[in-house]
C-alpha cells in the first residue's frame, strides 16, 4: 500500500467523522424549528447551523482529498511525490478544524473588527473559518495541486482523468481566494462571494466528482479507460457549459444588473439536461454488467450519485430556478431543500462508493457482503428523501403565505413561521433527520466491520 | 403571477424535468431489455411531459422567452436518451469494430 493510501485513509476517517458531526449539528437545527427557545443563550440556532453548513464543506474537501490520494499513486504508477508534506498537512488541518469547532461553540462570535476577522470568524456564509484556518485551506488546497502535478511530471506520465483533475486544481485554488476579501458593498461582496460557492459547487467540484468517479469505474467495473475518459471530457464540458454560466441565478435578487436575470434563467435551465445524460449512462452501465461486482455498495452509491444528482440539482432545481417563481422561492427551506439534496445526491454519495472501494482493496475483501451496508444505504437515502420533502412542503408554505400573499412583510414572515404546514414539514424533517442519523451510524458499524473483517494490504516501499 | 398560480407553476416545471428523467429511465431499461412495453412507458412519459409543457405554454403566466425556453427544452430532451445511448453503444464496443 501506497504512502498516499495511507493519507487517503485518514483523510475518509476524518471526513466521516466530521460528517458525524454535520449530522449532529444538523439535528439540533432541525429542533430548533419545533420547539421554539431550543438552547437559546447557549448555541444559537446560527451557530448550530455555522457548524453544519462548514463542516459539510470540511467533510466533503476532505473526502475529495482522500479520494485523490487514493486514486493517485495507482493511475501514475508510483508513490505521490511531497507525500510527506501532505501528511504534515493532514494534521495540521484536522487540529485547525478542531480549534475552529471549539472557537465556534464557545466563543461563536466577536465584534466587527479584524481579531474577529482573524480568530473567530470570518461572517461568510459556508466560509466562515476565521482567517488563520482559511490560510491552512488554501495551503493544503495549493499541497495536493503540488502533489498531483509533481507526481504527474516525475512519471511522466498524464493520463486523461489526471490531465482533467489538473486543470481543476487551478480554479479550486483560486476561487477560494473569495473567501478573503472584506468588501463592505454588500452587494459586491456577495458577487464574488458567489463565485467561490457557486464555482465550487457546481462547476470546479463537478468536475473533481467526474475524475473520481471516472477512476472508481475503472476500479470497480473494469471500464475501459478510452470510454471513461470520452465520458469524462463530455459530461465535464456539458456540465461546465451550463453550470458556469448557471451562476446567474444567485445574482437576481442581490443589487446585480437585469441582464442576470436572463443569463441566470437559462443557463439554469440548461443545467438538468446534461444530468438526464447521465442517468442514461449509469443505467447503461448497470445494465451491461447486470449488476455484477464484487463491490455492491460501492455501486449502489455509484447509482445514486447519477439519480440523486438528477433529481436533487436538476428536479428540485428546475422548480425555482426561473426568475418568477425564484422572486418567491429564494433563501426559503425550499432552497434548504434543493440544498440538501443537490449536495448529498452529487457529491455525499459519490464519496461514499471511494470510500467502500478503498476499504475492499485495503483490506483485500474479495466481495463485499452483508445486510448493513443495505441497511445504511435504505436508512440515509429514504431519510434524505423524507427530509428534503419535509423541507419542500415548508418551503413551499413559507414561499406561498410569507412571500405571495404575505408580501414579505415582518408580520408575514412570523405567520409562514407558525403556519401548520410549515410546522408540519418541520416535524418531519426532524423525524426523517433521525432516521439520516441512523442510517450513518449503521454506514460507520459496516465500514468499521469490513476493517476488522479483512486484513491490510502491506505497505510498499517506493521512493516518494 | 397570484399566489396560488405561482405554486402551481413551480410544481408543474418540477413534473416536467421528472417526466424528462423518467422518459430517460424507462427509454434506456427498454433498450437494454429490449421491452416493448417499456419503451411505450417511455414515450408515455415523454408525453406527459409534452402535457406539462403545453399546460406551463397556455394556463402559466411565466414570460415568452422562458416559454420559449421550454419548448427548446422539450425538443432536446426527446433525443438525450437516444442519443446517449447511441454513443454508448459506439463508445463499448471494441476497439477496431467502430463503424
Amino acid at each position: 500500500m501506497y504512502k498516499s493510501q495511507q493519507l487517503a485513509l485518514k483523510y475518509f476517517a476524518a471526513s466521516l467523522f466530521v460528517f458525524g458531526l454535520l449530522v449532529v449539528a444538523g439535528l439540533l437545527a432541525a429542533i430548533y424549528y419545533v420547539k421554539f427557545g431550543f438552547l437559546l443563550g447557549v448555541l444559537d440556532f446560527s451557530v448550530a447551523k455555522m457548524l453544519h453548513i462548514n463542516a459539510l464543506i470540511i467533510s466533503l474537501l476532505m473526502g475529495f482529498l482522500g479520494a485523490i490520494y487514493w486514486f493517485l499513486p495507482d493511475e501514475l504508477g508510483q508513490e505521490t511525490v511531497g507525500i510527506a508534506l501532505a501528511h504534515l498537512l493532514f494534521y495540521v488541518l484536522c487540529l485547525a478544524v478542531g480549534i475552529v469547532v471549539v472557537v465556534y461553540i464557545f466563543v461563536q462570535y466577536g465584534g466587527s473588527d479584524q481579531f474577529a476577522m482573524w480568530f473567530i470568524n470570518q461572517g461568510r456564509k459556508y466560509v466562515e473559518a476565521p482567517r488563520w484556518a482559511s490560510i491552512g485551506i488554501f495551503v493544503v488546497l495549493c499541497t495536493l495541486a503540488y502533489n498531483i502535478a509533481a507526481t504527474a511530471l516525475r512519471a511522466r506520465k498524464i493520463t486523461g482523468v489526471i490531465g482533467v483533475l489538473i486543470a481543476a486544481m487551478v480554479p479550486l485554488t483560486l476561487v477560494y481566494l473569495f473567501a478573503f476579501p472584506a468588501i463592505t458593498n454588500m452587494s459586491v461582496d456577495l458577487y464574488w462571494w458567489w463565485w467561490l460557492v457557486h464555482m465550487w459547487v457546481e462547476a470546479t467540484w463537478e468536475i473533481i466528482i467526474g475524475c473520481i468517479l471516472a477512476l472508481s469505474l475503472m476500479k470497480l467495473l473494469d471500464t475501459p479507460r478510452r470510454i471513461v475518459e470520452i465520458w469524462l471530457y463530455l459530461e465535464v464540458g456539458l456540465v461546465l457549459g451550463t453550470g458556469i454560466l448557471g451562476l446567474g441565478h444567485h445574482y437576481f435578487w442581490i443589487g446585480t444588473p437585469a441582464y442576470w436575470l436572463s443569463i441566470g434563467g437559462v443557463f439554469s435551465a440548461l443545467e438538468p439536461l446534461p444530468l438526464l445524460g447521465m442517468v442514461v449512462h449509469a443505467i447503461y452501465d448497470a445494465g451491461k454488467h447486470q449488476m455484477k461486482t464484487t463491490n455492491k455498495p460501492a455501486f449502489y452509491w455509484l447509482l445514486a450519485e447519477a439519480f440523486g444528482n438528477f433529481i436533487g440539482a436538476g428536479v428540485w432545481g428546475f422548480m425555482m430556478t426561473l426568475p418568477q417563481i425564484n422572486l418567491f422561492s429564494h433563501g426559503t427551506q425550499w432552497t434548504v431543500s434543493h440544498g440538501h439534496f443537490a449536495f448529498y445526491g452529487a457529491y455525499v454519495t459519490g464519496i461514499l462508493a471511494v470510500v467502500y472501494i478503498a476499504v475492499q482493496n485495503w483490506r483485500q475483501i474479495g466481495e463485499v457482503t452483508g445486510n448493513a451496508w443495505k441497511w445504511a444505504f435504505a436508512f440515509l437515502n429514504l431519510g434524505m428523501i423524507g427530509m428534503v420533502g419535509g423541507l419542500l412542503i415548508s418551503g413551499m408554505a413559507q414561499s406561498f403565505y410569507e412571500r405571495a400573499l404575505g408580501g414579505s412583510t415582518l408580520e408575514a414572515f412570523m405567520a409562514g413561521q407558525s403556519n401548520p404546514w410549515f410546522m408540519q414539514g418541520m416535524y418531519a424533517r426532524l423525524g426523517f433527520g433521525i432516521m439520516f442519523a441512523v442510517g450513518f451510524v449503521i454506514l460507520v458499524y459496516d465500514l468499521g466491520r469490513m476493517v476488522r473483517k479483512g486484513r491490510a494490504l502491506p505497505p510498499r516501499n517506493v521512493a516518494a | 403571477m397570484s399566489p396560488q398560480e405561482f405554486l402551481s407553476t413551480a410544481i408543474l416545471l418540477g413534473v416536467f424535468v421528472a417526466c424528462a428523467g423518467c422518459y430517460g429511465l424507462l427509454y434506456t431499461l427498454a433498450r437494454l431489455r429490449l421491452s416493448h412495453v417499456l419503451m411505450s412507458m417511455a414515450y408515455g412519459a415523454y408525453l406527459l411531459q409534452g402535457v406539462a409543457t403545453v399546460i406551463l405554454l397556455t394556463q402559466t403566466s411565466l414570460a415568452v422567452v422562458w416559454k420559449l425556453l421550454l419548448v427548446a427544452s422539450f425538443l432536446i430532451y426527446a433525443g438525450i436518451p437516444p442519443v446517449t445511448w447511441r454513443h454508448l453503444e459506439r463508445t463499448h464496443q471494441p476497439v477496431g469494430h467502430q463503424s
